[in-house]
């Protein structure tokens, strides 16, 4: 289904590397993937596997080494002039992973709200500043009155639907939502969830979903990648995905899901996964399409083997 | 089970308000009226605050009043104007050639404390403006850090020393030559701060909302800095006041007929033992003011820290 829709977000051999000192570490390598048009993607790993260096990568907040990221068509990392800077900012936007940290606790919500605003001027007086600023608290579920508050007044939801507005009011095309709920209660997840499926509904935003469990993003993805230390191992529509989880990490993902049967949840086995050992050198593993639109980071051998579990 | 909660007469179903949980009940939060509302819950605070507030009122009132000019001596030849003790015709008593010591002690006062003001805001204002852009360019940061670590390895006195031999000796001259350098410290102090801060998340978002750097400075960074600048203000004036009295008194920084607490305290010295008087006064305004400022600061500092605010 959303084959034939528009590539909006490209990206290829991505690269990002961290120097410290001396000292290299490779965050991400040889990411690739695309985004179309009003699709949820969800980009699934454990912690410290990469998400968010991915997510920042495009936001041009961390460098990349090596790759490319393209926004309709267009490179976007690198060095930018600056109209083609203001038109990314303008384009794509990011909610952020930790709601206590993402707010400045010395500014109210109404100036956190509209700084996009007055940074590319989006209004033609301050009345209808504070308008949209009013119109996008609401539209978060959050009232007109807590616009002269200051963020610390506000719990982990609340704080975390500032962070929705703050990005939605900018009316982005594509939003990156670094694990926006899980920092939140079990009870408020929904919320957001719903939230931000609501804005995908009226706007036909593009979401990319970052998240470190795969139990969240079955229900409100279209496609899932599967990120394990920097390196995209398996990609396919959520469905499918579901249906013929080939690489063992993605497996060792899936177990660790909870199922809502306490026979099953006794029975089941939760499978570790600890790395790609066997001959990479003589076979090297690269990125390939076991079936259309399902694509695995796999050596010739384990190709033969995933082919044949698919067809089973 | 089911059926009968559902009849029982003492349940009913009220409708959920979804907006109702949104609202916050407390009062409205000011910065600026929560940082002294804890400023005036200090006793201590309050007396320091009168105190200093005294000085520096006294210390420009009164030497406008006295018109008193070090200079301008009728007594001079007149011995019994000379060391007279404090009483209620001479409250702070008469020096060596019959001058008022109470007119002495506020014109004095009141230069040390113009000195160590003006410097304090120097150092304050560029250490802080220069540190907060330094903690943001890395081209910056490899120039200043080399000056930095060259101007820190030579002692403050050093340097102020030189510098008032090379300008020569006077107030504006000794202000320059304690502010000179001192802004490095504060700059560098901020610069270290401005890295902790910069790469939080917050600074980050508004990045990504196309913020400048300069307003992400203001609006992000510095007022989480309020309470350290105020601290290191309320370091910095007394210490000032101690390099002008310790300059003073080495003979070094203000001219000779400029009257400020450090050069009375070297005048008076030598009548340590026979009008103690002399000595002691100047010294105890100056320790005063040190005292006072720095508890006044602390407090201050304290108070703007929004972390004391909830409690
Ligand atoms: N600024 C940085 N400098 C150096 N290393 C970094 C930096 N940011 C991230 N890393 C490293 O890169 C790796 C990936 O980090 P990243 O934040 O992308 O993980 P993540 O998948 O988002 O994890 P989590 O689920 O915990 O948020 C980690 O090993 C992390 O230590
Ligand atoms: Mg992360």
């Amino acid at each position: 289904m959303a084959e034939n829709k528009e590539k909006i977000l490209e990206v290829k051999n991505l690269e990002v590397t961290f120097k410290n000192g001396k000292k290299e570490f490779v965050a991400v390598q040889d990411a690739n993937f695309d985004l179309y048009e009003g699709e949820t993607f969800s980009l699934v790993g454990e912690s410290g596997s990469g998400k968010t260096t991915i997510g920042r990568a495009i936001l041009r907040i961390n460098p990349t080494s090596k790759g490319e990221i393209l926004y309709k068509g267009k490179k976007i990392n690198g060095k930018l002039d600056k109209e083609t800077d203001r038109w990314v900012i303008r384009n794509i936007q990011m909610v952020f992973q930790d709601p206590a940290a993402s707010l400045n606790e010395r500014a109210t919500i109404d100036y956190i709200v509209s700084e996009g605003l007055s940074n590319f001027h989006m209004y033609h007086s301050d009345a209808e500043r504070h308008q949209k600023v009013v119109d996008a608290l609401k539209s978060v579920g959050l009232l007109e009155e807590h616009a002269s508050r200051y963020p610390h007044e506000f719990s982990g939801g609340q704080r975390q639907r500032i962070g929705i507005a703050r990005a939605m009011v900018m009316e982005p095309k594509l939003l990156i939502a670094d694990e926006p709920i899980s920092a939140l209660d079990v009870s408020i997840r929904a919320q957001v969830l719903n939230l931000l499926k609501k804005f995908q509904r009226e706007t036909g935003l593009t979401i990319l979903f970052i998240a470190h469990d795969l139990s969240v993003v079955r229900y409100i993805s279209d496609r899932i990648a599967v990120i394990h230390k920097g390196r995209i191992v398996e990609m396919a529509s959520t469905q499918e995905l579901f249906k013929n989880p080939l690489h063992p990490y993605t497996q060792s993902l899936l177990s660790a899901v909870p199922m809502p049967d306490p026979q099953i949840e006794k029975n089941k086995k939760l499978l570790i996964y600890s790395g790609m050992e066997e001959d990479s050198k003589t076979d090297p593993r690269s990125w390939q399409e076991v079936l259309p639109g399902h694509y695995i980071y796999a050596n010739e051998s384990e190709m033969v083997e995933y082919r044949n579990k698919v067809t089973l | 089970m089911e059926e009968k909660k559902k009849m029982d007469p003492r349940f009913q179903f009220v409708t959920l308000h979804q907006e109702e949980s949104e609202h916050i009940a407390a009062p409205q939060y000011s910065y600026w009226k929560s940082v002294f509302r804890r400023f005036f819950s200090s006793k201590p605070a309050i007396l320091m605050l009168i105190i200093s507030g005294l000085i520096v009122v006294l210390s420009i009132l009164q030497p406008m009043i006295s018109g008193y000019d070090p200079l301008n001596v009728p007594t001079i030849n007149d011995f019994s104007t000379h060391f007279l003790r404090p009483s209620a015709a001479h409250w702070f008593g008469t020096d060596n050639i019959g001058r008022e010591l109470f007119d002495a002690v506020w014109l004095g006062t009141r230069n040390s404390l113009l000195i160590s003001f003006a410097a304090a805001m120097i150092t304050t204002v560029l250490g802080v403006i220069v540190g907060a852009f330094w903690g943001y360019s890395r081209k910056m940061d490899t120039v200043m850090l080399e000056v930095y670590n060259i101007v820190a390895n030579i002692p403050f006195v050093l340097i102020v020393m030189v510098l008032v031999y090379v300008l020569g000796s006077g107030i504006p001259q000794l202000i320059f030559a304690l502010s000179c350098t001192s802004w490095l410290g504060t700059a560098y102090f901020i610069r270290v701060q401005v890295m902790i801060i910069r790469d939080r998340e917050y600074n980050l978002a508004s990045r990504c909302l196309g913020t400048p750097t300069s307003k992400i400075i203001l609006h992000n960074v510095l007022p989480y800095l309020i309470s350290v600048i105020v601290t290191m203000i309320s370091r910095d004036v007394p210490s000032f006041i101690s390099y002008e009295v310790f300059l003073s008194y080495l003979g070094v920084g203000v001219g000779q007929t400029d009257q400020t607490l450090g050069k009375m305290i070297q005048e008076y010295s030598q009548y340590m033992q026979s009008a103690g008087y002399l000595f002691w006064i100047p010294v105890a305004i100056s320790a005063l003011i040190s005292v006072s400022l720095y508890i006044v600061g602390q407090t201050m500092a304290d108070a703007s820290d929004p972390k004391t605010h909830m409690q």
